[in-house]
């Protein structure tokens, strides 16, 4: 026993993310994790289409904080989903900007996710595709095989489905506790603990 | 509970790194044989594009393709033309849902069909499928995420296919075609396609500064 353990599925870092080893994150110095993060395998993030034009005068700074992908806490991105940087001609140039993700930000096996922004507490099923610069709100349920298509706003409270993607209903008073992602959290890793029932 | 293995990993914190971390990507492993390629001086390839297959893989001026895209020439001549771009996890000359790799039956004057041919200024975006055996994907189209395009299918020029969509094997899809919702068609009118070609020039651009090409790996 005074072995070294063996290689887990995921690499746990000290801010609590688990990332597997068999993601492709794409320019990691440009994704951000906020923290308690699980990375399914599988999983692809382009962090390497990043925004070329400076937001400001930064000049100190330089590309130090070019972030292509924030994404925020107990976060759970499954297997196959990718999640990539919107991009569109801005002055003459063509860009990329970023993808900002929430917290409590559920993502669906085999999504592809090309949002601006992500709110928190939102639920994206799988096979979805989000299209470019589209916006999710908070508590947003997003179901099965949605495309929700490029730069379409979804409300907070509602439910989203089809394709294109229609708010075909809205999160009820007492549905709110589903979004929480901490037990889902626990579950996954290295050293799994079971779901709490 | 959460024990912090002390490999190096692709870690990222949530504050501003302080040194480079590089991108350690898992090994992509390269299976299959590995195609004779043309390649022009001046287009992308990444690193870790999956080019497989038996018959020549075509790649033509300016185009892009993205990491982990696949090339799979096994059915038959896989031809990407100029300024294209070719998403991550896209697939060019894919089989069919049963996994037969289609070829395609010689064209008026006998010669055959190449696997998949791309016109100038096509984007296959993230995850599309397009299956070999003599398929035509005409200049200007945008495949869209997702999207499956049969064996044999000829698609007209600035065509949108978009997200999840299907077009049935040996399809003919009329120029400016758009495919959305569950199957259904309408007419492009916009008469945009002269500004997409130049859109679709400066995002190649940038993309080209943007990822590493490595051609000579494939050649």
């Amino acid at each position: 026993m005074s072995r070294r353990p063996p290689r887990g599925e995921y690499i746990e870092t000290d801010t609590g993310n688990k990332v597997a080893r068999k993601a492709t994150l794409v320019g990691t110095q440009n994704i951000m994790l906020g923290g308690k993060t699980v990375i399914q395998p599988d999983v692809m993030i382009r962090g390497d289409l990043a925004r070329t034009i400076p937001p400001a005068q930064s000049a100190s700074g330089g590309p130090a904080n070019n972030t292509a992908v924030a994404i925020g806490r107990y976060c759970f991105l499954s297997k196959g989903c990718i999640l990539r940087p919107p991009g569109r001609m801005y002055k003459g140039v063509f860009t990329f900007m970023p993808l900002r993700l929430g917290d409590h930000v559920f993502v669906g096996p085999g999504t592809v996710v090309q949002a601006a922004q992500i709110g928190n507490h939102v639920h994206i099923g799988g096979k979805v595709v989000v299209g470019e610069f589209a916006i999710i709100k908070d508590y947003v349920k997003v179901l099965d095989g949605s495309v929700v298509p490029p730069n379409m706003v979804i409300p907070s409270f509602s439910i989203v489905a089809g394709q294109p993607a229609r708010i075909i209903g809205e999160i009820p008073e007492g549905g709110i506790e589903a979004f929480e992602l901490r037990d889902l959290y626990k579950t996954v890793g290295n050293n799994p603990q079971p779901t709490a029932s | 509970m959460s024990s912090a293995t002390p490999s190096p990993g692709p870690s990222s914190s949530s504050a501003h790194g302080h040194h480079k971390r590089h991108s350690i990507l898992p090994a992509v492993s390269q299976s299959g044989p590995k195609p004779p390629v043309q390649f022009s001086s001046s287009c992308t390839i990444a690193d870790s594009a999956l080019l497989t297959g038996a018959h020549t893989i075509i790649v033509s001026t300016e185009s892009v393709i993205h990491p982990r895209a696949r090339l799979e020439s096994l059915g038959g001549r896989v031809t990407v033309g100029r300024r294209c771009i070719v998403h991550e996890r896209a697939c060019l000359g894919a089989a069919d849902l049963q996994g037969r790799y289609h070829k395609g039956s010689p064209d008026k004057e006998g010669r055959s069909m190449g696997a998949v041919t791309l016109g100038d200024y096509v984007t296959v975006e993230v995850g599309a499928q397009v299956e070999s055996g003599g398929t035509v994907i005409g200049e200007g189209t945008t495949v869209g995420i997702g999207t499956r395009v049969g064996a044999g299918a000829v698609v007209g020029k600035h065509c949108t296919l978009t997200a999840n969509s299907t077009v049935a094997a040996g399809e003919a899809i009329p120029d400016y075609t758009v495919i959305y919702s569950n199957g259904l068609r309408r007419v492009d009118r916009r008469g945009v396609s002269d500004l997409k070609n130049k859109a679709q020039a400066r995002q190649i651009d940038v993309l080209r500064r943007m990822i590493p090409s490595n051609p000579a790996k494939f050649q």
